[in-house]
């Protein structure tokens, strides 16, 4: 499928974008910043999806084209299928990775915690950890939602991270690291 | 010969229009264009009348040849896919211009042999 890029040049693009898009652009305006990431997502999905549909004849339905994103586009972009496809046939569907790629190598920085806190460790850790990858989860669901559109189907994307799971701990003396890994995708599409 | 080209964006708006001929004139060729996407919106809107073609990517079957269809959709992925391009206006990319323009030539020449 032409030429490719190296997946670590793709992981440091991403961390770079959000920090620049929350850190500088829109500094104390975080819907803003996600916002303008969301909307970079959209129009690499949508252009992204006419490369990769062109060997392809049309969807006949909607159900087909998000197997399309589950199977193909997902393996383009992220090596891997999406592991859990379900719907409730009324024009939402829940795309489940059980290991997304592009946060299989982040981890939080433990130096941010509050250690007198009387809150158990554990969860007020992983609401962190769910609040800090929320961010680096617009880009994904931009492009998805743009690829989306551009096969004919309005959506809207969402990611669901608060079932994360309990993330995998390692204490080596007082430092923590957190691997974040699991996405689930919720699509919402409109009626015809 | 190949007259002219034309995009269709998603509104039915003209993306990029092409002539090849020094005949018709540009509302011509609008409105020329515009008649053709008769064609596709009936294959489009009725899947039991269109049958097995209703899959087919390519819905103007005005050519057996499958080339030169590869050859146009791969010129317009590559236009589409450069990030100032935006989604639904004009191609202004001179390079895409001059891909089809060689399409039409290649062609013309090898229908003329």
């Amino acid at each position: 499928m032409g030429r490719e890029v190296s997946e670590s040049c793709v992981e440091s693009l991403l961390t770079e974008i959000v920090s620049q898009y929350c850190n500088h652009f829109y500094a104390n305006k975080p819907e803003l910043a996600a916002r303008r990431i969301e909307a970079i997502g959209y129009q690499v999905g949508h252009q992204l999806s006419e490369r990769y549909t062109m060997d392809r004849p049309r969807f006949s339905d909607h159900l087909e084209a998000i197997k399309f994103i589950c199977k193909d586009f997902w393996s383009e972009l992220f090596k891997k299928q999406i592991d859990n496809l379900k719907t409730n046939h009324k024009g939402t569907f829940v795309l489940q990775d059980s290991r997304f790629r592009w946060l299989s190598h982040m981890s939080l920085d433990p130096s941010s915690e509050n250690s007198g806190s009387a809150q158990d460790p554990s969860t007020m850790a992983e609401s962190k950890a769910a609040q800090a990858t929320g961010m680096y989860l617009y880009f994904p669901c931009g492009i998805i939602r743009g690829a989306l559109s551009n096969l004919g189907i309005p959506c809207a994307v969402s990611a669901d991270i608060s079932s994360l799971p309990a993330c995998k701990l390692l204490l080596l003396n007082t430092l923590r690291c957190f691997s974040i890994e699991k996405l689930k995708l919720m699509v919402q599409t409109y009626p015809a | 010969m190949i007259v002219c080209v034309a995009v269709v964006g998603h509104q039915n708006n003209p993306v990029y229009i092409q002539s090849f001929t020094e005949a018709d004139d540009a509302l011509k060729l609008h409105h020329i264009v515009h008649c053709s996407l008769d064609v596709v919106d009936e294959r489009v809107n009725n899947p039991k009348k269109s049958g097995p073609t209703l899959n087919e990517t390519f819905l103007g079957l005005l050519y057996p040849t499958e080339n030169y269809k590869v050859r146009f959709h791969s010129a317009y992925v590559d236009a589409v896919s450069n990030p100032f391009h935006v989604p639904g206006k004009k191609i202004t990319s001179r390079t895409f211009a001059e891909r089809v323009s060689n399409i039409v030539k290649s062609f013309g020449l090898s229908s003329a042999g």
